[in-house]
């Protein structure tokens, strides 16, 4: 965080450095437009940042908003650029969220024409979840409190440097790295009993990549080979004594843990190749392929160590300590292939054929070595496992310029593979087998009318004979209508509607499934907003699904309904006051709304207002009021609502 | 001139009078046999769209064009596409705005819009192919042809402003990204306005964080990672794997067999209210019903009794529910 401050700080220095030295550059080349013009342009925006406090659950206020007071640099938005274009032509650097604000960005990219473009972006986003509703939703029976719960970080960082952009050959390397960290509570399970614990999650993944793309007359291609690393040290630990979630006696004995210890070793690499091709060898057939292929692997060293007192359920035996010991890997080379064409036999006409395959084998095998009470009758006992999935698709699409501003378009395409995996325990299966075959036919139009109005239809059904899980797309149809009409260049209108109606008529099964979305939206600025400008859109949603089940305790027939009804809005105006010549305060108001029924009701508001005025040539003071209000019916404890205002200056440069 | 060519390539040259192209390009084609073989389909085709070149033009110069298209001239001066003003590699050098709209000559003498090639008013196609002359092949693009944008006619020009600033030709700022594809997903975007989401409308993270607009193996669009993993492996890596027991949802139908990752009114963004709900329905039936719907994960791990309030949030105990390296019932 400090660098970038740092490097935020050091740009304008760096602009005062080359404006002062004029003699350096070569003033012969330099047009007069170009002298006047600013090498530093960008603005930042910094405040102060008050929160109310969560009336409610603050909880779930942080499991949802989270946001808090302080300093905040609110956004950072510079472009420099370079008199000499010497090392560089234009620096630009973007941040926001810095001060302690729940999710910290960063980017600065930077460019030379001919030589190198270079991109670094950084990322820190806090998720924090704790969601009692999650776990036990019947407070009636006891409020059973949700054991998967985190106060963590996840950062990532991405790095890329292209060389020689706009040549036939572009060498480029890159580097990503991506790390989890935090505290939390996860659950430690053991025979007939489960106990919540105290969690350090705790990983990273490195990647490292390099290649070339080749940029030839009638032929494309991209090579690239990286590798990562990964590393796994969840730490599950407890020092304290605690009865578990069933805190009841077998035969007169209390089970609870006193003592745990879980380390998670896990180390894990890949390497992985892309090869990526397209070519155009004549005017009316453009070719394209790709391979990938990775092989991950995973090594694991887990130890658990805990004490209590514990029943073994097999033999009744009770005992005060275990030690376990595993030793794991997992191997998992991935290969997918994309191969397709484009053809154009003649101008109105357009065909592309693809093909795709995409394997995956997963084979692992281990060893647990298990003591209790005496650490010379250790059990051993050795593992495999296995997971296959070979997926393919073939999809052919045939596109028909019917007319200059109409276009039809039908394809098909068949989806078939195989997948295999363990088998559940009371299966009696070593592993399962599930099959993939899926025909899906495709139609759409486009139509755009006097640039003003552009309007598309799709249009896909399928007859599945197989596929995977129970909810899986089956015999489904699914379709979208959009569009767009200018009205006038200051009003725009746009309307979306999808449906998609998916169903499974085994009778094991029964699964019925319907969604629609019908959205509105409304863009107004006359006088290209100089005044005012109104945009908002309107959704409402609708989600129905069906499904036949067993109950567990009972093996009776049921079935499980779910179902959303949802409407959102959201909308802002905001208006130039008068009677400043144009220049004056803005006032800016508006804000989404959910109201979601059925299954899971819920309310979310977040009204907003925001005030923003000129102070002097470069700068605007600004307000902002946001209101944040979110209501549960079903988990009345689970709503919050809270108020937060900003004041800061935005200093354009 | 290669966008040229290839966008006139099965009618009449329009290039007859036009000076000769760059050394290394080729002229464009009067048609080929295969017209023929498809002649039945010409019994659809209109009239020739009024955005192609007009036929008897000539190169002019970009400061021809600015003497009318002055302010167009000055915005596309900070557009990066400014490059191309001194593009000898592609024959475009001194004539950076007809390398889109082709020869003016004819339109610069009669000012009509008739007389000069306007690529927003062809069909998304050909505009696309006017981009893709140069476009081919950038990391983003591979695949283009077979993205679902591409399929729907959304033409580059739908999303990337050509004349304008350089943020509005590409948007780099995450705010910009989502309001431009907002513009058209509006469903999309007002389920990130639900509690549970993605960091979207917060700024931390954009659209094409996850999707590719120009194409990918993968469904909808969305971004690989590690050559051919999800990209949601991209920030997620401790669920990336491989595991040693796997639940097998994961890796044959993804992330969003449980998750919305555009948003929900429920807890980790699942598409059901409850944990055990959204288990239920796989892990749902008796042996028999379970091989006989010949479905992956059919039968029960175990029955519990889920009126007890320890078994109604499954992941309580299976906390390695994405994928596990020590417990095959995920427990550990």
């Amino acid at each position: 965080m400090r660098l970038w401050i740092l490097l935020a700080a050091a740009i304008p220095l760096a602009a005062q450095d080359s404006t002062q030295a004029p003699a350096a550059a070569d003033t012969s080349a330099a047009a007069p437009a170009a002298q006047t013009e600013k090498l530093l342009t960008g603005d930042v925006d910094l405040g102060y940042r008050w929160f109310s406090g969560a009336g409610g659950s603050v909880d779930t206020y942080r499991s949802v908003v989270d946001l808090g007071s302080g300093v905040r640099l609110l956004g950072l938005n510079l472009s420099l650029q370079s008199p000499t274009k010497k090392y560089f032509d234009q620096i630009n650097v973007r941040g926001s969220g810095w001060g302690g604000d729940p999710y910290n960005t960063a980017h600065v990219d930077a460019t030379r024409h001919d030589w190198y473009n270079l991109n670094f972006d950084y990322r820190n986003i806090a998720y924090f979840n704790f969601m009692p509703s999650f776990a036990d939703p019947t407070i009636g029976n006891g409020l059973f409190l949700n054991q998967q719960a985190f106060d963590s970080h996840r950062r990532m960082m991405d790095f890329e440097l292209d060389l020689r952009p706009g040549k036939w050959l572009v060498p480029y390397l890159g580097f990503s790295h991506d790390s989890g960290f935090g505290t939390g509570v996860t659950d430690f399970v053991n025979g007939l009993n489960s106990y919540a614990v105290a969690d350090k999650p705790r990983d990273a993944t490195e990647n490292y990549r390099g290649g070339v793309r080749i940029e030839l007359k009638k032929f494309h291609a991209t090579l690239e080979q990286g590798g990562t690393t990964f590393k796994d040290d969840q730490q599950v630990f407890t020092s304290n004594q605690n009865f578990g979630n069933a805190p009841v006696s077998i035969l007169g004995q209390q089970l609870f843990v006193n003592g745990l210890t879980q380390a998670y070793g896990v180390r894990g690499d890949s390497i992985y190749s892309k090869a990526l091709l397209t070519a155009n060898p004549t005017p009316w057939l453009d070719v394209f392929g790709e391979f990938l292929y990775s092989r991950p692997r995973t090594n694991v060293n887990y130890s658990q160590f805990n004490a209590g007192q514990f029943v073994d359920l097999s033999t009744l035996l009770f005992y005060t300590s275990e030690l376990d010991l595993v030793n794991a890997a997992a191997r998992q080379p991935h290969t997918t292939v994309n191969l397709g064409f484009e053809i154009r036999p003649v101008k109105k006409l357009r065909v592309i054929e693809s093909w795709m395959t995409d394997r995956l084998h997963n084979a692992s095998s281990g060893a647990l070595n298990q003591q209790v009470l005496d650490p010379a009758q250790a059990l051993v006992t050795n593992f495999v496992d296995r997971l296959v999935m070979n997926y393919n698709r073939e999809q052919v699409d045939a596109l028909y310029d019917l007319a200059p501003r109409l276009t039809l378009r039908g394809g098909y395409h068949y989806e078939w593979g195989d997948g295999l995996t363990q088998g559940a325990l009371l299966s009696g299966l070593q592993y399962e087998t599930g099959q993939l075959k899926r025909h899906v036919g495709l139609a759409g139009v486009s139509y755009r009318a006097l640039e003003k109005l552009t309007f598309s239809v799709d249009f896909e059904a399928a007859n599945g004979d197989r596929n995977y899980f129970r909810t899986s797309l089956q015999n489904y149809e699914k379709a979208r209508i959009q569009a767009r009409y200018r009205v006038k260049p200051s009003l725009q209108l746009g309307a979306r509607f999808t449906v998609l109606n998916n169903e499974n008529p085994d009778p094991a099964v029964k699964y019925n499934f319907l969604s629609r979305d019908n959205s509105l939206s409304v863009t107004w600025n006359p006088n290209n907003g100089k005044w005012v400008t109104v945009t908002g859109d309107y959704t409402r949603a609708t989600l129905r699904s069906d499904l036949s089940y067993i109950v567990p305790q009972d093996f009776t027939s049921a079935q499980s309904f779910y179902r959303d009804n949802v409407h959102e809005a959201s909308a802002l105006v905001d208006l130039l006051i008068p009677g400043f010549g144009g220049k004056g305060p803005k006032l800016g108001m508006g804000g989404s709304l959910v109201r979601s029924s059925g299954s899971r009701p819920t309310d979310y508001y977040q009204p907003v207002l925001r005030f923003t005025t000129p102070t002097c040539k470069h700068m605007n003071w600004y307000g902002e009021w946001r209101y944040y209000g979110f209501a549960e019916p079903f988990y009345g404890y689970e709503g919050f609502r809270a108020h937060i205002l900003t004041v800061g200056v935005r200093v354009g440069l | 001139m290669r966008a040229t060519t290839s966008i006139l390539r099965a009618g009449p040259s329009p290039l007859a009078s036009a000076p000769p192209p760059p050394p290394g390009t080729r002229p464009a084609r009067a048609g080929h046999p295969r017209a023929l073989a498809m002649a039945a389909a010409l019994i659809f085709s209109a009239a020739v769209s009024n955005g192609q070149t007009p036929q008897g033009a000539t190169y002019a110069g970009s400061e021809a064009c600015q003497m009318c298209h002055e302010d167009i001239f000055k915005a596309f001066q900070k557009n990066p596409h400014v490059a191309v003003e001194k593009d000898k590699k592609r024959g475009f050098e001194t004539h950076a705005c007809e390398s889109c709209h082709g020869p003016a000559s004819k339109h610069i003498e009669s000012t009509s819009a008739a007389d000069i090639r306007n690529p927003a008013k062809l069909p998304a196609a050909e505009t696309d192919r006017t981009c893709l002359t140069c476009h081919l092949n950038e990391p983003t693009h591979v695949g283009r042809i077979q993205s679902s944008h591409a399929r729907d006619q959304v033409a580059c020009v739908s999303c990337h402003s050509i004349h304008k600033s350089a943020e509005e030709l590409v948007p780099r700022q995450r705010a910009a990204i989502n309001k431009e594809c907002a513009n058209c997903h509006l469903s999309e975007w007002a389920s990130f306005q639900k509690p549970y989401k993605h960091k979207l409308p917060e700024g931390a993270m954009s659209c094409v964080d996850c999707h590719n607009p120009h194409g990918s193996v993968l469904p909808h669009g969305i971004r690989t990672a590690s050559a051919n993993e999800p990209g949601c492996m991209n920030c997620h890596g401790d669920k990336r794997g491989p595991f040693v027991f796997e639940h097998a949802p994961v890796r044959l139908e993804g992330c969003a067999t449980c998750h919305e990752p555009h948003g929900s009114a429920n807890p980790k963004m699942l598409v059901r209210q409850e944990v055990r709900l959204l288990c239920l329905e796989c892990h749902a039936n008796t042996p028999a019903t379970a091989v006989a719907s010949k479905t992956l994960g059919g039968v029960p791990p175990a029955f519990h009794d889920l009126r007890s309030p320890q078994f109604q949030n499954c992941t309580v105990c299976h906390v390695k529910v994405h994928g596990s390296n020590v417990s095959q019932e995920l427990l550990r």
